[in-house]
């Protein structure tokens, strides 16, 4: 399947899906005006990776500053469809990247945790260099 | 030969509603026949400073456009003049100038003069009624009409917004009466990022005490006020004098109710996640509310709070730390949420002198800062605690100035809404 990848934008993320190599990325922020337009496409070519039926491992970097409401419903669906891949027999690694001060995202991140256990989480701070 | 005069065609006379098109920017204009010779074109140049340009006009016909400049530069050359100054104007002349009909609205010429490169806008373009020569239109005069069809728009729009706005405060007058007659020491901060927006508080006092609910909609702006509109309806409908005492019911009637109204029901929802994109998933509302409700009983003096995604602080004086009351994880009435969702109520018996403050996410999700990180929970509630000894309003305006002085140049991110009161 082709590497899918989506250039950052002051209002949404980067894209960087590395399926040649089960590597995931989405860095930045996001506040898109139509969350659902921007990420259905995410999303859907995620689902369609995660439909070949080899067994995978796979690993998912975010590191993202700000997401608005409308875009945390969608991230939510996301981690979910992470999640179930797992029950799949799929085994992912989440890295959580935040901030070493920044108490909202890795708060963020730690609801994730408990809500979606399949993931491997594990949570990076930043610390200013 | 000249053989028509300008006179320009005031732009402000555009009808508001009408379509503006070519004809708006119309120029009458000098125009030359073939028959002219490049002498007779040089001198009109010379007596006409302002002319950019001179339209070739044929039996009626626009054949082509003498550009001022290229004009000048050709006929300056050496024994440029002495070939060509007999000879016909249409030597130098641009055979293929912009050439519309003035029935052609703005918005398409705007498209045609950026396909036809720089020199539409330089030289300007001809306009014609059914394929006959009527005038010129010059690239700054279309700008100008853009920007005036830009400027009305935007108007109209900003118009429409701030009487929204009169509405969207209206709704709050009540709120704000019944707090102002009922708390002494108190502030509220409502602050929508375009004008209008998705945060909303709502309070209301009883002969026993007062329901207090802070309210963050999805969204901000003009969808963000309807849903507040929705959400302020709704609640008015469901807290009734018996339901007032348990805020984690009012919050399930709410669910109930605006899942069903905005037919925010699960199965709907399925079908958006993991599905091709279709235009009608995009049409599908997943919209609802995060928020605190409370109730404070004036005799025992106990709060009862319940959240959806939205917790409360409570100050207390001589500790070091605020304490946090924690909500459900769950929003109200977005399709994610289950139809019987039940949310819990939390108590607290309250000391006088206790302050209480309920937030949206705004501040805390604001970037800013030095890290360009959110402005956080933590540094909000050292600060609440460090001023809890000043009087409310003091309070909010040193909130308010701290929260100014993170975001700085960061563009606003979201509706601010902060409520303060002291028991």
């Amino acid at each position: 399947m082709q590497d899918f990848y989506i250039p950052a934008t002051a209002m949404s993320p980067e894209i960087d899906f590395r399926f040649s190599r089960h590597v995931l990325n989405i860095k930045g922020e996001s506040y898109p005006e139509n969350a659902a337009a921007f990420y259905n496409q995410v999303l859907s070519q995620l689902t369609l990776y995660l439909s070949s039926p080899e067994h995978k491992s796979i690993e998912v970097n975010v590191e993202l500053k700000y997401f608005n409401s409308s875009s945390t419903k969608i991230l939510l669906k996301l981690f979910e469809i992470l999640n179930d891949a797992v029950h799949a027999g799929n085994s992912i690694t989440l890295n959580w990247y935040h901030d070493e001060d920044d108490d909202t995202i890795l708060e963020f991140g730690e609801d994730l945790h408990s809500d979606y256990e399949r993931l491997n989480f594990n949570p990076i701070a930043i610390s200013a260099a | 030969m000249l053989t028509q005069t300008q006179s320009f065609v005031p732009l402000a006379a555009i009808k508001p509603g009408s379509i503006p098109t070519a004809r708006d920017i119309l120029l009458q204009y000098p125009v030359v026949s073939p028959a002219e010779t490049n002498n007779e074109i040089l001198h009109i140049f010379a007596e006409t400073p302002h002319l950019i340009g001179l339209p070739v006009i044929e039996e009626g016909y626009a054949i082509g456009l003498i550009n001022r400049n290229i004009f000048m530069d050709s006929i300056a050359r050496p024994f440029h003049r002495e070939i060509f100054g007999k000879k016909s104007c249409i030597a130098f002349m641009d055979k293929t100038p912009l050439v519309v009909e003035q029935s052609t609205s703005i918005q398409d010429l705007s498209f045609l003069v950026v396909d036809a490169g720089k020199k539409a806008l330089t030289d300007g373009l001809i306009i014609v009624e059914n394929g006959r020569y009527v005038g010129m239109g010059m690239g700054h005069d279309l700008v100008r009409v853009i920007s005036n069809m830009q400027a009305q728009k935007n108007h109209i729009v900003m118009e429409s917004i701030g009487y929204a706005s009169v509405i969207q405060k209206s709704y709050l007058r009540s709120s704000r009466d019944d707090m102002a007659s009922t708390l002494k020491d108190y502030f509220i901060h409502w602050e929508p990022r375009d004008v209008v927006g998705g945060d909303y508080y709502y309070f209301s006092k009883f002969d026993d005490g007062f329901f207090v609910a802070i309210i963050d909609c999805t969204g901000h702006g003009v969808p963000g006020a309807f849903m507040t509109l929705i959400m302020a309806s709704t609640l008015d409908h469901v807290l009734t004098h018996e339901k007032r005492h348990n805020p984690a019911e009012v919050l399930s009637m709410m669910n109930r109710l605006v899942k069903v109204s905005l037919g925010q029901v699960s199965e709907k929802v399925e079908s958006i996640i993991g599905e091709p994109v279709t235009a009608d998933d995009e049409a599908t509302s997943d919209d609802g509310m995060d928020a605190a409700f409370c109730w404070f009983d004036m005799k025992t003096n106990v709060l009862t709070y319940a959240g959806a995604k939205m917790p409360i602080f409570i100050s207390q004086r001589g500790e070091d730390e605020l304490i946090t009351l924690d909500g459900d994880r769950k929003g109200v009435g977005y399709a994610g949420t289950p139809m019987d969702f039940v949310w819990e109520n939390k108590e607290i018996t309250l000391k006088k002198d206790d302050c209480i403050y309920i937030t949206t996410d705004g501040i805390i999700d604001q970037i800013g800062g030095e890290k360009n990180i959110a402005y956080g929970k933590k540094r909000l509630r050292q600060l609440l605690q460090s001023c809890r000894h000043l009087p409310m309003i003091e309070q909010r305006n040193i909130v308010m100035d701290a929260f100014y002085t993170y975001q700085g140049e960061h563009f606003r991110r979201d509706d601010v809404t902060i409520l303060g009161f002291r028991i």
